[in-house]
């Protein structure tokens, strides 16, 4: 059987651990990082294309909770999209955003043009060429439509956790993320992805 | 039974998988250790206006302090200002041997307090158990007198029971 300690901090939900990393348990923080670095690193990558702004947006996010756990109340909900929410305010504010965001959507995104003359690549190297092509596409999004794309079709967040991570409402991520997708599908040459496709399974009523 | 899934949902596939384990360099891992390892020493969460042991672990206290601290910072003000104040008047505990002051910010904060206020104020009796001082519960419900050295923004750096 493992120690008590080791057992106490692998096992204990994040309410209880960020509940002692408040109280000046540092070392509740481990745990907590362990859990929950991937996905934050993985939101502020998608988001801003950079992985030196991931790690940093990431290295920030976890030093916050180190010094505000007290300001996370388990009583409104999960631990991670609290982190997402941190991690959020982070990568905009490197990436200068400002809070108002009034401005028209753009009609297209400034991607480098797709070279429709070179030979058809292999399916891997396509594969790969087609991801790199969409994460570029992604940092070209506004940003609150990145941000509502990222957390429902990436890192597959509730529209009810997005709507309470981007702090809007339930139909505002649905429109958004409705724009996002048709944005998308024109700059990726996908123009029969419907505008506004209904999802499902996102815990959306 | 399930849509189809379109072509750039494929892709959101494929961009998910293609990051499944994507994850922070080593220098992040070793920055949080660091500084999981400097906070542990330090103490951390309530540091922002706990260092005394005791408020450390009723950290509640700060917040009755700093509100008592403001009424009283405005009584005296306001009766200092008063035509009928009498300046010269004894401070009313001046004869009682006061007790020294104890933090209840770091030290180094008390340090930088530059020009703070000694502003007396009536706690109750209670708040001496925070401090570890013994209670009389005979006596628990009633008010003692003291003082609260005040920063010029109104925030209690140190409190000194003086009866």
């Amino acid at each position: 059987m493992p120690p008590a300690a080791l057992t106490d901090s692998h096992q204990a939900s994040d309410a209880a651990l960020a509940a002692r990393l408040a109280c000046g348990d540092a070392g509740a923080l481990d745990p907590l990082y362990r859990r929950h670095r991937s996905s934050i690193y993985r939101f502020a990558l998608l988001w801003s294309g950079a992985t030196a702004v991931a790690a940093d947006v990431a290295q920030d996010v976890f030093v916050h909770l180190l010094t505000h756990a007290a300001d996370f109340d388990a009583t409104r909900g999960p631990l991670q999209p609290w982190l997402l929410g941190i991690a959020r305010n982070f990568v905009r504010r490197r990436a200068g955003v400002q809070a108002r965001e009034d401005g028209e959507p753009p009609d297209e995104l400034a991607l480098p043009p797709h070279d429709r003359t070179a030979p058809p690549p292999d399916d891997a190297l396509a594969a790969s060429r087609d991801v790199a092509r969409l994460r570029l596409a992604i940092t070209a999004l506004p940003p609150h439509y990145r941000d509502v794309l990222v957390l429902v079709e990436l890192a597959e967040r509730s529209y009810a956790e997005t709507a309470a991570i981007c702090g809007c409402e339930l139909n505002t991520v649905r429109s958004r993320l409705s724009r996002a997708r048709g944005l998308l599908a024109r700059a990726l040459d996908l123009d029969h992805e419907p505008a506004a496709q209904a999802r499902t399974g996102k815990g959306s009523p | 039974m399930n849509a189809p899934l379109s072509a750039l949902d494929q892709r959101f596939a494929a961009l998910r998988a293609s990051l499944a384990d994507a994850a922070p360099p080593p220098a992040t891992d070793h920055a949080i250790a660091t500084a999981v390892a400097r906070a542990g020493r330090r103490g951390v969460g309530s540091a922002r206006f706990a260092a005394h042991p005791a408020v450390r672990r009723h950290g509640w206290i700060a917040w009755p302090l700093a509100l008592a601290a403001a009424v009283t910072v405005i009584s005296f003000v306001t009766r200092a200002l008063a035509p009928n104040a009498t300046p010269d008047a004894p401070p009313r505990h001046a004869a009682a041997a006061p007790a020294s002051f104890m933090p209840v910010v770091p030290l180094a904060e008390l340090e930088r307090a530059g020009d703070a206020l000694v502003v007396p104020a009536r706690l109750p009796r209670m708040s001496l158990a925070q401090f570890g001082l013994p209670v009389n519960p005979a006596l628990a419900a009633d008010a003692i007198d003291t003082e609260l050295l005040v920063r010029s923004d109104g925030a209690v750096l140190a409190v000194r029971f003086v009866d």
